[in-house]
């Protein structure tokens, strides 16, 4: 049997170190025995995945139905106009924002992407009955497709680089930033204007200042200790 | 009694004890315990499960699922096949869902000679579950073709469970006309780098229990007590190595077995809470001061009286009528908000005793010693479990921390105390 010299305890034959002090164990009456098995298994375990089933049915039910049904309202009672698409429309939004509760392991990449897509189609049918001067693809579609890129991109930014909650901050000001140009910039575009930044112009201002102080707070290890003792909660 | 005996489907409400554990439930965090005991041969797994199918329908209490009320979670008969055994892993007591492993809140696992139960906090208190464990152990090894009679903590598979077995204690007895208020003080938590998800440090210590009878009677205290103290200066000269801005008391959040008190055959929840405290703002404690604080504060506090009048505390939430037509959604809310800003705070490590398990004599040529594992923390801290079998009194600490510095200390007291310690440990550990 061996003894941690630190810790005066007897360690289990299999132990190469004290698991209290990590102090290596150097017996040469008796070297750490690597066949014996261990006291604990190397295995590790993972809770299962939660069985979501009905919980799907019942919701892809509930909404397969409501749209339906108000289809054929529309067809054969209240026939003045397309109201039902909207709510068609809604209900499948809905069921593509609730697919990360049915589906546990689907990726949030992909997740975005289609809620992104569903918001995308939900303008698309509001232009189709509403087409006024082309705004959606003038100004809804890009819109989408823009917050569904940035959006992406905090995503990615938080579960691939870990971002502490001081560089996500960062992150989502410079995204606000970037996305208050981009309305302005297209609203010009569509009212045929030319393009300029003026009141988006403030709020980059605004996100540029505090992004560099957090920057700077992030890139100073004393200034980031100093801030995360006092903002403690 | 709140099981409804009449009904054909029986449910059962959750217990007082039992109302808290799943509101604090999150994706990486469950009350969960282990029990485990470790024979003397290999476990074979098949006549395990044999013995887990055999066993469990005589605890209807734990062959059940979690459901969800407006008002009130509620405990109803799980009929799902399972549950079943599996091989061992190296960090138990991980989150258990409600809707997974078909809805099962207790686990098995085996590994070599151990067999080891997991067990759901809203189920029943580790006195409960060791009912089970010896049980199925007992069935087990029957299996196996060893005499094994019934009685000291093995109950008889022939008979219909008592009536009493299922109550919930708590409403019988709380009955105080005085409510001490709950609320205590901030104290010292220990500061440590959480460990990845899914990890849980262990590290056992087994004990003679000869040469710790002997070191307590040297203190004139009982083993608990010596324990309490010996975990109450590892805290302490843990702050201090610190070196902590401002000193706060240290405290251990103690859970003590209300069956000594108040009779009872309950299986399920049992249990109050009691916090030994040392407050090193008041000067300096040694080692025999802080013995002479816990055994004092033990004598005074446990007792019939003030723990009636704390478990009536309790009762007096679900009791109150307004309290009980609040949707679940906000009581969770509220629950969860005052476990993690106020109860979560009034205790710097957890430390449970479940005393000396008996087994029928026969049983003691099969089995080795029984281990206990408090579970995953809620937070960043180090929760310490005690229980005694034999000739062993074993002490493990499970913690989602890298660091060991409480442990080390508590462990290195034992060593100088002349107590002879043998460690083991799941942790990874680098030289």
């Amino acid at each position: 049997m061996s003894y941690c010299v630190n810790c005066g305890v007897e360690l289990d034959k299999t132990c190469s170190v004290c698991p209290l002090c990590n102090t290596g164990v150097h017996n040469p009456k008796q070297p750490v025995d690597r066949e014996a098995p261990a006291p604990f298994p190397a295995k590790r375990g993972y809770a299962g995945p939660v069985q979501r089933t009905d919980v799907t049915l019942l919701i892809s039910i509930v909404l397969a139905v409501t749209g339906c049904v108000c289809g054929l309202l529309n067809l054969f009672v209240f026939q003045k106009s397309h109201w039902s698409l909207y709510v068609i429309g809604g209900c499948v939004l809905l069921w593509v924002f609730c697919l990360p509760v049915f589906f546990h392991g689907m990726s949030p990449y992909v997740s975005i992407l289609l809620d992104g897509a569903g918001i995308a189609m939900c303008f698309g049918i509001i232009a189709w009955l509403h087409p006024g001067n082309g705004w959606y693809l003038r100004l809804a579609f890009p819109l989408s497709v823009l917050t569904t890129v940035l959006v992406l991109l905090f995503a990615i930014w938080v579960r691939q680089f870990h971002g502490s909650v001081l560089s996500c901050s960062a992150l989502a000001l410079g995204e606000v930033a970037v996305f208050t140009m981009a309305v302005e910039l297209l609203v010009d575009l569509m009212q045929k204007d030319p393009p300029g930044i003026t009141w988006s112009a403030i709020v980059l201002t605004c996100c540029v200042i505090i992004d560099a102080a957090l920057i700077t707070i992030i890139r100073r290890t004393r200034l980031r200790e100093e801030v995360r003792r006092r903002m403690h909660i | 009694m709140n099981k409804r005996l009449n009904d054909k489907n029986p449910w059962y409400r959750l217990d007082l004890s039992a109302i808290v554990y799943p509101t604090l439930q999150r994706r990486n965090f469950s009350s969960v315990y282990r029990l485990s005991v470790i024979l003397k041969e290999r476990v074979e797994s098949d006549l395990l499960q044999r013995a887990v199918d055999l066993t469990l329908p005589r605890f209807p209490t734990f062959k059940v699922a979690m459901r969800k009320g407006v008002f009130w979670r509620y405990l109803e008969p799980n009929h799902r096949p399972g549950p079943f055994v599996e091989p061992d892993i190296v960090n138990p007591c991980m989150p258990m869902f409600f809707q997974s492993s078909n809805r099962y809140l207790i686990r098995v696992y085996y590994y070599e000679c151990r067999i080891a139960l997991e067990v759901f906090h809203s189920l029943s208190d580790g006195g409960g579950a060791m009912y089970l464990l010896r049980t199925m152990t007992a069935v087990y090894l029957r299996l196996k073709g060893y005499e094994i009679p019934d009685g000291q903590g093995v109950l008889a598979l022939t008979e219909e469970p008592d009536p009493e077995e299922l109550e919930d204690a708590y409403m019988r007895y709380a009955s105080s006309k005085v409510r001490p208020p709950r609320s205590r003080e901030k104290t010292y938590r220990i500061r440590g780098t959480k460990e990845p998800f899914y990890t849980l440090n262990i590290i056992t210590g087994i004990l003679p229990v000869q040469q710790v009878l002997l070191v307590s009677k040297k203190y004139q205290v009982s083993v608990t007590e010596y324990l309490n103290a010996v975990l109450l200066y590892a805290l302490l000269e843990k702050q201090k190595a610190d070196r902590v801005f401002r000193e706060l008391p240290v405290s251990i959040a103690m859970p003590v077995n209300l069956r000594r008190f108040f009779p009872s055959k309950t299986l399920r929840n049992f249990i109050t809470m009691v916090y030994p405290c040392i407050d090193p703002r008041m000067g300096d404690y040694t080692f025999e001061d802080i013995v002479v604080q816990v055994h004092h504060f033990m004598r005074y506090y446990i007792n019939d009286k003030f723990l009636n009048a704390d478990i009536t505390t309790n009762a007096a939430v679900t009791r109150n009528p307004f309290i009980r037509v609040v949707p679940l959604f906000f009581k969770d809310f509220v629950v969860r908000q005052f476990y993690k800003r106020v109860q979560d705070k009034q205790s710097s490590a957890g430390l449970t005793n479940l005393g000396i398990v008996e087994t029928p004599a026969e049983m003691k040529n099969y089995v080795e010693r029984f281990d206990v594992l408090m579970g995953q923390p809620f937070s960043a801290r180090t929760n310490c479990a005690i229980v005694s079998y034999g000739e062993h009194l074993s002490i493990s600490f499970a913690s989602s921390i890298v660091e060991a510095d409480v442990e080390r200390l508590f462990f290195r007291k034992l060593v100088k105390d002349g107590i002879h310690v043998k460690i083991e440990s799941n942790r990874k550990t680098e030289v």
